[in-house]
């Protein structure tokens, strides 16, 4: 059964709440019933079949095509199944999923995987503020699984992350890991001002010594890491050769709050 | 009927009566492939039989670094028991008093059970509060800071109660030197088996035993009718020519793998046949009433 795929007709009038457009709620539906959905977020109504070609099948492998910065919440609350999209994509693009793949050929807005407790979500290009961060609503960030970035990362990133791994290829911006309360960062072009910012026990990770580091993170000397040898063979199982040797600096922080959490500075 | 041969050694046509037991494997990894070993045989010393060391338990093979979780050399153990809460205390200590003190070691889950067993969750109290844990892919690690720098340990590991300990093979031969070779040769088969483990010295025991004694309180006592210096009883068991009996001891996280186990042992011990001074293949059973898992050696020997 070929994927059922969503191309873009044109630059739409409003934003788009593509949040419906999931397996879990497409299953069962026929052609016609899935072209009624409504994608409105504003007053004019708006149907997928009004901004969409839709063709093919397959409900559990979702294909978006052409799409941009105004395509929201694709993938929000994914239970499960894969979401291709060739394109760009908005605010909260896997925000709140649980489990489920979906992979961006393109970039994301704001608040990617918000909040989300599971799955996998790959964006191979950048990615606005607060990726792993807080959905509306929340108290908590990211809640596990695994975020992968290939390009640049906004502030905030992996605000009150609570578990799971976020991978920032590029550069992060301000408060990486602002006030995280567990989970890990890699951050393999460093990041901005304040990173680690409230971090109570969680991890970054830099690939090189970060330029700005807080005054509330206290060396405690380079040691052997074996969870960073797991971690590295983890990440070549899911096709990623990054290079984590087992030897890093330790920074233990941030002090103004619980100070459990650590920054790990690979040597 | 005929007798059975293999080689001009008689196959004795009786049975290994073995039991069901709680299994689990973990791995052990290390700096060094030396490092992991030492670990791992100090986590499985003193577990020969459930009798009086509380497991059994052994090395199953050594893996190479791709085959570990942190891709460091390590050493796959496993460890059974009679039943689950005494697998859980014996894997706690022994893994907290053998591997947690090892230099440089880390312990992981290597069986996913179908009922798990604590690892990490009950041996990261010695952090102290100092403890961290990571997720990685959906499974839990602990990471503890000691001396040596941090020991990382899984959460869980997993249980199989499908798991049968007591396979056996009694080698009787006309001299202990033919019989010491044919056992080593066979312990060396049989570890070539995945799933599988010799929880005795070298994978050999030299006082088989049998259930009871005269004296009271004593639980287990010398197999009498197998002891070459008693063959004048009416209890003897063994022909005139037999000089020194071995046995070995097959324990396996499944029936399958400790009947594949005992297959290439006999074949091993026989491979040098009667020439080499071997006479008889037998087993040992309790008449068939206490044990469910009944390996018949002419079946092994196919």
């Amino acid at each position: 059964m070929s994927a059922l795929s969503f191309e873009l007709k044109g630059r739409p009038e409003q934003r788009l709440d593509l949040s419906s457009l999931v397996p879990s709620r497409l299953d069962g539906l026929n052609r016609k019933e899935i072209e009624a959905l409504s994608v409105a977020t504003t007053r004019e109504a708006l149907t997928v079949g009004d901004a969409f070609k839709v063709k093919g099948r397959d409900v559990q492998n979702l294909h978006f095509v052409g799409t941009d910065d105004r395509c929201d919440k694709i993938g929000a609350k994914l239970a499960g199944g894969e979401i291709v999209v060739d394109g760009d994509v908005g605010m909260l693009l896997g925000a709140q999923m649980k489990r489920g793949k979906i992979a961006v050929d393109g970039s994301a807005g704001v608040s990617v995987g918000a909040s989300m407790s599971g799955g996998e979500i790959s964006v191979r290009r950048d990615v606005g503020d607060q990726a792993g961060g807080v959905a509306f609503g929340e108290t908590f960030g990211m809640k596990g699984g695994f975020i992968s970035i290939g390009g640049d990362a906004g502030s905030l990133l992996g605000e009150r992350l609570r578990r799971g791994l976020i991978v920032v290829g590029g550069k992060a911006g301000d408060y990486a890991g602002g006030r995280m309360v567990a989970g890990t960062l890699l951050l393999r072009g460093g990041a901005g001002r304040y990173a680690g910012y409230g971090n109570r026990r969680g991890s970054l990770i830099f690939a090189d010594k970060p330029r700005h580091l807080m005054p509330t993170y206290v060396d405690s000397g380079v040691m052997e890491f074996d969870y960073l040898r797991l971690l590295e063979t983890w990440l070549r199982e899911q096709g990623m050769r990054i290079r984590l040797g087992g030897r890093a600096r330790r920074l233990m922080g941030d002090m103004a709050v619980l100070g459990k959490g650590e920054m790990l500075i690979l040597e | 009927m005929p007798e059975l041969k293999v080689k001009g050694v008689t196959i004795v046509e009786t049975f290994a009566e073995a039991f069901p037991m709680v299994g689990t494997r973990v791995i052990i990894t290390a700096p060094t492939a030396e490092w992991a070993m030492i670990s791992a045989r100090t986590m499985t010393g003193f577990a020969t039989s459930v009798i009086a060391c509380g497991a059994e338990g052994g090395i199953e093979r050594t893996l190479s670094k791709s085959e570990t979780p942190d891709g460091r050399p390590g050493v796959a153990v496993l460890l059974f028991t009679m039943d689950a809460n005494m697998l859980q205390t014996q894997l706690r200590n022994r893994v907290g008093q053998c591997v947690l003190t090892s230099p440089g070691s880390a312990c992981y889950a290597g069986l996913k059970g179908e009922k798990s067993l604590k690892l990490g969750s009950s041996l990261r109290f010695f952090g102290d509060g100092w403890q961290m844990s990571k997720v990685i892919g959906g499974r839990r690690y602990w990471r503890i800071p000691v001396m040596g720098g941090e020991f990382v340990c899984e959460e869980k590991t997993g249980m199989t109660t499908k798991a049968v300990g007591g396979g056996n093979l009694l080698v009787v031969g006309k001299s202990h030197k033919a019989v010491l070779a044919a056992c080593t040769r066979a312990v060396k088969a049989m570890a070539e088996v995945p799933d599988v483990i010799t929880p005795f010295p070298g994978g050999i025991v030299r006082s088989g035993s049998k259930v009871g004694s005269k004296y009271a309180g004593q639980i287990a006592s010398t197999n009498h009718a197998y002891a070459p210096g008693l063959k004048w009883h009416a209890d003897s068991e063994l022909p005139p020519s037999a000089e020194a009996v071995l046995e070995i001891v097959i324990d396996g996280l499944t029936a399958d793998a400790v009947h594949e186990a005992m297959h290439e042992g006999l074949h091993a011990i026989a491979k040098g046949g009667a020439r080499e001074g071997i006479t008889h293949i037998t087993a040992g059973n309790y008449g068939g009433n206490l044990g469910p898992h009944h390996f018949h050696l002419k079946e092994i020997v196919g």
